[in-house]
């Protein structure tokens, strides 16, 4: 009976993916469902067969998911992943599925799989994970977690769950660390030991207070937001030595870093495929998932140099002899990242920001007044024009206008094909700056009108 | 002339955005020449209440708040009180605004005092109320409406020596029972409303600016502001909620 639930569940998932792309759409939500509700343990059975590497956390969960892909590439470990994003459990039992045979046999050893922070602790127990990449903890979507306090006991009730993990930590986040107090898994800490941008750390942080004594901490130096050289005034509680701590930033521009990175006793250069200083952290958390696995610098640091971003994530277009990048955004902290990256720039850019207020995107949208818009303040004559879109476009004007803006660049554009003919018409590079459905939408019509490749492939 | 702002917990509680409130607040001061200045006064930290004109108090976590009861049970209550009874102008967001009241009792029946400068208390419910919403708010000639976002847990509830700040058009409010929102007394205004409130309600912004220049000079005139962009986003958030409610 339960291997023809199981049989049916997969043949049903896997007609209805099928079909959904024979329409043209991507379909990464509906074929889960499906198999779960007829069988709910699906992604157990699944699960057990597979050397799951599971990643977790606020910020960078998709970017590091497409560096370790190309990590086990590169060490000939074949491997699946939740590629299109689809990080709940639904999406993540279809990824299963699709990987699997008609009869419930996975076709590969090794999973990648990005899991959203409050679903960890429904997919942990079925899918028993080796290896755990805990990202960061930032504010994000907060409407849906309610408080980060909650976030932090969802991802600590998904580790209680995997038994079997390794967990690789961020050191530099004090309430990743603190959250990992008295579980019994080995853990494997990275973290980054040089400012990135001196003595200026970025706006808005979480107030991180010591578990043990509840005195704040003081900081040696802060890398942005609350990551940073920490340690209790009080008791002497401190920072953990990072085992993968990246010691120099031996430079950055707009479209990679390069950086000085120490894993145990070794020293090594590293080039990363991506700029901003946020995906510095991502290289070293994956360099920690692949040093857990034994895999030597020889096979991550190459796969860093080449592996390509995330849909949405810092990814290249050329349209009409012009350069478009897309920026997913999704949290203050994120945002800010992006902002100080552009500020950073010499050349003239025309900025579009798209906000959205669905579900996927966090129906509260105050967060974006947490963002150091200030900055943009900066840019004055290189910033030669901002559009606002998005459900919440008109948001996206008023907080422009207070973060000292001129008013005259703001834009108010709610209609996606006037906003894809200024794309196509910029004489200058072009910045979007979307959320989570607004990437979506706008990478899809994009992808229409000038012929880029379908998210889902 | 001369405002000064005072920030109350900005390490605490500032959640959702609600640091909004004062940029939006000191950048109207300085648009119209009021030599406008903002005082963070974070958690240990003593200041002179009397020297400030507006007073900010945001939301925080709920773990947070805990720990914030004690210190102004001790004595930062005191001052508040003081201030607010002075006639001081005060805005105060969700947790911000719950301090304010008598008591808050959480879900699980553990009973807080808070600092009872004004007449209200509230109650913790395993539910949250969340999601856009809007208040009429009928103190400005012809009534204004007053949009925003709530998310909270607990449900207030006002006594008679307050009265509500508006009347609920859209979502819940103060309880999501008796249809009022936040509370009013001397020039204190307390809701629930993130949003921030103050960017898409400049009205608001200036009532407060306005209310705490005069407590000072005796009387002021807001020359007015070209509020294009903040109109829209007001009528557009408006617009939807009258069309959700429909």
């Amino acid at each position: 009976m339960r291997r023809l639930r199981i049989v049916l569940a997969i043949l049903l998932c896997k007609l209805a993916r099928w079909g959904l792309r024979r329409l043209g759409r991507g379909g990464t939500n509906l074929p889960g469902k499906l198999a779960v509700r007829i069988c709910p343990d699906l992604l157990g059975s699944l699960g057990r067969q597979v050397y799951t590497i599971l990643v977790t956390g606020t910020n960078g969960k998709t970017t590091s998911s497409r560096m370790l892909e190309q990590c086990l590439e590169n060490a000939a470990i074949p491997a699946f992943s939740n590629r299109s994003g689809a990080n709940l459990l639904t999406g993540i039992t279809a990824e299963f599925v699709a990987n699997a045979t008609w009869t419930g046999k996975m076709r590969f050893a090794h999973a990648i799989i990005e899991c959203d922070e409050a679903a960890f602790r429904h997919t942990a127990p079925l899918l028993d994970a080796k290896i755990v990449l805990m990202t960061n903890v930032f504010r994000d979507q907060l409407d849906r977690y309610g408080e980060i306090t909650h976030t932090l006991n969802s991802i600590r009730a998904g580790i209680e769950q995997s038994p079997h993990a390794t967990v690789c930590i961020n050191a530099d986040c004090a309430m990743s660390v603190d959250m990992m107090a008295g579980l019994p898994n080995p853990v494997r800490y990275f973290g980054v030991e040089t400012p990135f941008y001196g003595d200026k750390s970025a706006g808005v942080t979480e107030v991180t207070r010591c578990t043990a004594c509840g005195r704040d901490y003081v900081y040696e130096y802060r890398t942005y937001g609350h990551l940073g050289n920490y340690h209790c005034p009080g008791c002497g509680y401190h920072r953990p030595n990072a085992r993968i701590a990246v010691t120099k930033v031996l430079s950055q521009d707009i479209d990679e870093s390069r950086i000085e990175v120490q894993i145990g006793d070794a020293t090594h250069e590293a080039t990363i495929n991506l700029p901003g200083a946020y995906n510095i952290y991502n290289a070293a958390g994956v360099m920690a998932v692949a040093d857990a696995m034994g895999l030597g610098f020889e096979v991550i640091g190459p796969a860093l140099a080449e592996f390509r971003g995330g849909f949405g994530r810092m990814e290249r277009f050329e349209v009409g002899g012009q350069t478009i990048r897309m920026i997913l955004v999704k949290n203050p902290i994120g945002c800010s990242q992006v902002l100080h990256y552009l500020v950073e720039g010499q050349d003239p850019v025309l900025l579009i920001f798209s906000l959205n207020d669905k579900t996927a995107d966090g129906t509260d949208v105050s967060w974006i007044w947490d963002v150091d818009a200030e900055v943009l303040g900066q840019m004055e004559d290189r910033l030669t024009a901002v559009y606002c879109a998005g459900t919440r476009a008109d948001d996206l004007a008023v907080w422009l206008k207070y973060a000292g803006v001129d008013s005259e660049r703001i834009h108010v554009e709610y209609d996606d094909d006037k906003l894809l003919e200024i794309v196509g018409n910029a004489t200058v590079p072009v910045y979007i700056i979307p959320t989570y459905t607004a990437m979506l939408t706008l990478r899809d019509k994009l992808a229409r009108k000038y012929g880029l490749g379908q998210f889902w492939e | 002339m001369e405002l000064k702002i005072c920030h109350i917990y900005p390490d605490l509680l500032n959640l959702y955005g609600d640091r909004g409130n004062i940029a939006v607040l000191a950048q109207r001061c300085r648009a119209r020449g009021i030599d406008v200045s903002v005082h963070p006064l974070p958690l240990g930290e003593r200041g002179d209440f009397s020297a400030y004109d507006l007073f900010f108090i945001g939301g925080g976590q709920d773990a947070d708040q805990a720990l914030l009861l004690d210190e102004i049970q001790q004595w930062r209550g005191g001052e508040i009180r003081a201030a607010i009874e002075d006639g001081k102008a005060l805005l105060a967001i969700c947790g911000g605004y719950q301090l304010l009241g008598h008591s808050y009792r959480t879900w699980d029946g553990k009973e807080m005092d808070c600092i009872g400068a004004l007449d209200f208390y509230s109650v913790g419910d395993k539910t949250r109320m969340i999601g856009d919403y809007m208040f009429q708010w009928d103190e400005p000639s012809g009534g204004v409406k007053v949009v925003g976002f709530e998310n909270h847990s607990a449900k207030t509830f006002l006594g008679s020596g307050v009265r509500p700040f508006g009347n609920v058009l859209a979502g819940y409010g103060n309880n999501g029972e008796d249809g009022t929102e936040g509370v009013r007394y001397h020039n204190v205004f307390g809701t629930y409303s993130h949003g921030p409130l103050l960017p898409k309600n400049p009205i608001l912004a200036d009532w407060l600016i306005r209310l705490a220049l005069e407590r000072k000079y005796g009387s002021a005139e807001l020359a007015p502001l070209n509020d294009v962009l903040e109109e829209r986003a007001h009528r557009y958030m408006v617009e939807r909620l009258t069309k959700r409610e429909a």
